[in-house]
């Protein structure tokens, strides 16, 4: 078991404890936790995408990053949050029109304004084009709701891989062995706490 | 001849559960008619997967998330509660019924908030003049509540409330720093804000060990760190050689003597889709209230033509239900940037907000009886606040992660009153695919739990603010059945004219047919159900074994 998570290691190690404290015979029974049957398929190490064009996957791996860049800690790109998009698209006819008619409506936009392909253009005017999609107006009632999707999808999709977890310091990708109790006693109020370190 | 059993058990949650366990010890055979499958920890239970390991990230397959039904229904349980649900509403009722008949019930997922019923709710009628009193007294109930609470472990601390009776506790989980917050905002204004009364183990317990704080105890445990009937209740029983639990048998009716008493169940086998008759001297039903309710009044003979143990007419009268909903949300700016904190060890249940209302006076608001809230907030997993956020790129970002451990909400329990308009009847034409007439259910938020909403809200509102958090508005009231702990279809009374069952959950009618689910609780209270019936069902099983050598094949 070389290659298990360090997660999972932690539920065995958790679980190792269990069995020594319960004194209990049929202690088996749980040592099942760690081992769990049902797992998603390995994850390939090239991904094929299922619904969206060539084009349209790189331009959406770009907006998914203009969306959660990468600073401190891995972006959407990192994150492989178009593998994830374009999963869940896939399996959902509902919303697969809005997806790509919103994809041509980015590059169309960029061409209107900027006379260029999306992904040709630096960064500012990425961010400018995106942000005009995103502004409703009177006119413009389609832009807004793709962007409202994108953003939810990219949401989705960085929020729930290993590195968005990650960044939000998750708490739940470790296991306790008592129930953590506040650390400012002298601060119910927690008024006087630390200066943000976010 | 076919084997004729001691008792026959329908259904295996927490009521069952006990029941079955309890006959078991005492030396009776049982056969226990569950609905579904026994769950395999190792394939059901997938608590411990990030969501990064599941093929939908935890949010479904699209085409089958549409289906789920509530929050606990969802791609880390998929397979295990059902989605050909027979029931049916009346014009204007809206109804949700998230069924698990898988063995254990709702048990492999419930809540775990354990309060003991009190006096205070038992004569509530005396005291405000609405309904009727429970048949029995606090006194009565207490030492069974002290057996369970030994038995499945119970984690909280005294708290001297008038309206929540003490019990036998485990330690209680400590506070996390949104517990400290709201702890001094509540005393601030005046009302409790407590350890809740959890279901889990702080401690190893009776072979079982101490919670591991994984969070994710909705989704089931693997280690059996907090009670359910198949964690606790059946490896026991199953010992004593004494139990048959027959799985996918979906009860369909009782049947009678010649004397119009229980005989035993027909019950529809859902592989062969045949109907299979089981006998014994003694019948248990604890399906859950409306399911308890659907099985007698479609048990129709010549004895009972409008079904078993009904000569008061009240079999499946008399319907509540808990409002659920969320009072009020905001967040709190003393914990921006901040670094995250474990707040979500159990799913949230750590503190509660236990009822304040009407304690002194009944009168002194302006509804009857009370309502309790439990809070929930701080660093749990997906951040779902991104949407009140703005914008894109690194801004949005910083502000996901800086508002991580600040969110703050509250969820009411506020009980509704018996009246002639909540209740279940049988649908003169809708049947379910096995040809079993199915329910129909008519309900409508009454006048007062309407009220209690309204009050929680506020007071929630002056909760967060005391506690020096921004408000950012109330939620709304969740479809009835939410909260699953529907009660009072069976309910229990002295007068065999006016309930159907007596104080030991004894139907009046047929002494050898018991019922020992939420069916018998004349209504819900402010507390959650399981603790209750579990205390109720070991309480009433034990008389059904005292009564037992009456009973004959």
């Amino acid at each position: 078991m070389a290659n298990q998570s360090p997660d999972r290691r932690a539920v065995l190690e958790m679980l190792a404890k269990v069995a020594v404290v319960s004194q209990f015979p049929g202690f088996s029974r749980w040592s099942f936790a760690a081992e769990n049957e049902h797992s998603a398929p390995p994850k390939a190490a090239h991904y094929d995408p299922q619904f969206f064009s060539p084009a349209e996957y790189r331009l959406l791996d770009q907006l998914s990053e203009l969306i959660i860049p990468r600073d401190e800690t891995p972006g959407a790109h990192d994150a492989g949050v178009v593998e994830f998009i374009d999963h869940m698209v896939a399996h959902d006819p509902s919303i697969q029109f809005q997806f790509r008619r919103g994809l041509g409506l980015v590059n169309a936009l960029a061409f209107q304004t900027q006379a260029q392909d999306f992904l040709s253009l630096p960064l500012d005017k990425q961010e400018g084009v995106l942000r005009k999609i995103a502004t409703p107006s009177q006119s413009e009632i389609e832009g807004p709701a793709f962007f409202k999707l994108l953003r939810s999808y990219t949401v989705m999709g960085y929020y729930t891989s290993r590195a968005g977890l990650e960044s939000l310091d998750y708490p739940g990708l470790r296991l306790y062995s008592a129930s953590p109790e506040c650390p400012h006693k002298d601060d119910p109020e927690h008024r006087h706490l630390p200066p943000p370190r976010y | 001849m076919a084997k004729t059993y001691d008792v026959i058990v329908i259904g295996t949650g927490a009521g069952g559960g006990m029941a079955l366990h309890t006959l078991c010890k005492a030396g009776l055979t049982v056969c226990a008619l569950n609905g579904s499958r026994r769950l395999d920890p190792k394939k059901d239970f997938r608590n411990h997967k990030q969501p990064y390991d599941m093929p939908f990230r935890g949010f479904g397959d699209p085409q089958k998330s549409k289906n789920y039904i509530g929050y606990m229904d969802n791609e880390y349980t998929e397979g295990i509660w059902e989605h050909d649900i027979a029931f049916t509403t009346a014009p204007g009722t809206e109804w949700t019924w998230r069924r698990c008949f898988a063995v254990g019930g709702k048990t492999n997922f419930w809540g775990r908030s354990s309060a003991r019923f009190s006096d205070i709710d038992f004569q509530a009628a005396s005291r405000d003049g609405y309904d009727v009193d429970w048949p029995l007294t606090y006194q009565e109930i207490a030492p069974y509540y002290s057996r369970v609470e030994r038995f499945i472990g119970v984690a909280s601390t005294v708290q001297n409330r008038p309206s929540n009776p003490d019990g036998e506790y485990l330690p209680p989980m400590n506070f996390r720093c949104i517990d400290r917050i709201l702890e001094s905002g509540a005393n601030k204004i005046g009302i409790p804000y407590l350890p809740d009364r959890i279901a889990q183990l702080t401690r190893s317990l009776n072979g079982h060990p101490a919670c591991h704080y994984c969070g994710n105890c909705t989704t089931g445990c693997d280690t059996g760190s907090f009670f359910s009937t198949p964690w606790c209740l059946l490896p026991e029983a199953e010992k004593s050689g004494r139990l048959e639990i027959r799985t996918n048998a979906l009860a369909k009716n009782i049947l009678v003597d010649n004397d119009g008493r229980a005989s035993g169940v027909a019950y529809i086998d859902r592989d062969s889709k045949q109907e299979v008759e089981v006998h014994a001297k003694a019948v248990v039903v604890a399906a859950s209230c409306v399911e308890s309710a659907r099985i007698l009044l479609n048990s129709k003979s010549r004895h009972w033509p409008t079904g078993i143990a009904n000569s008061s007419g009240q079999a499946g009268r008399n319907l509540c239900d808990h409002l659920y909903g969320t009072t009020a949300r905001g967040y709190f700016p003393q914990l921006l940037g901040q670094p995250s904190f474990p707040d979500n060890v159990s799913d949230s249940t750590i503190a509660w907000l236990p009822r304040w209302q009407n304690i002194n006076n009944p009168r002194e608001e302006k509804f009857i009886r009370g309502y309790s809230v439990y809070p929930d907030g701080g660093c749990s997993g997906f951040p779902w606040y991104y949407d009140t956020i703005a914008g894109f790129g690194r801004d949005f970002k910083r502000e996901i992660k800086r508002r991580y451990p600040t969110p703050i909400g509250f969820y009411v329990q506020a009980p509704t009153q018996r009246s002639d308009e909540n209740y279940v009847d049988i649908d003169p034409t809708v049947k379910d695919i096995y040809g079993i007439p199915a329910a129909r259910l008519h309900f409508a938020w009454d006048k007062n739990t309407l009220l209690m909403w309204e009050h929680a809200k506020h007071a929630t509102e002056q909760l967060i603010r005391a506690s020096g958090g921004e408000y950012l508005g109330a939620g709304e009231i969740d479809i009835p059945g939410t909260s699953l702990h529907e009660t009072g279809t069976l309910r229990m009374g002295n007068d065999p004219q006016s309930f159907v069952t007596n104080r030991f959950g004894r139907t009046h009618d047929v002494p050898n047919l018991y019922i020992c689910d939420a069916g018998v609780f004349p209504n819900c209270t402010d507390k959650t159900t399981t603790i209750s019936i579990l205390a109720f069902s070991l309480r009433s099983t034990e008389h059904l074994i005292e009564n037992f050598p009456q009973f004959k094949a």
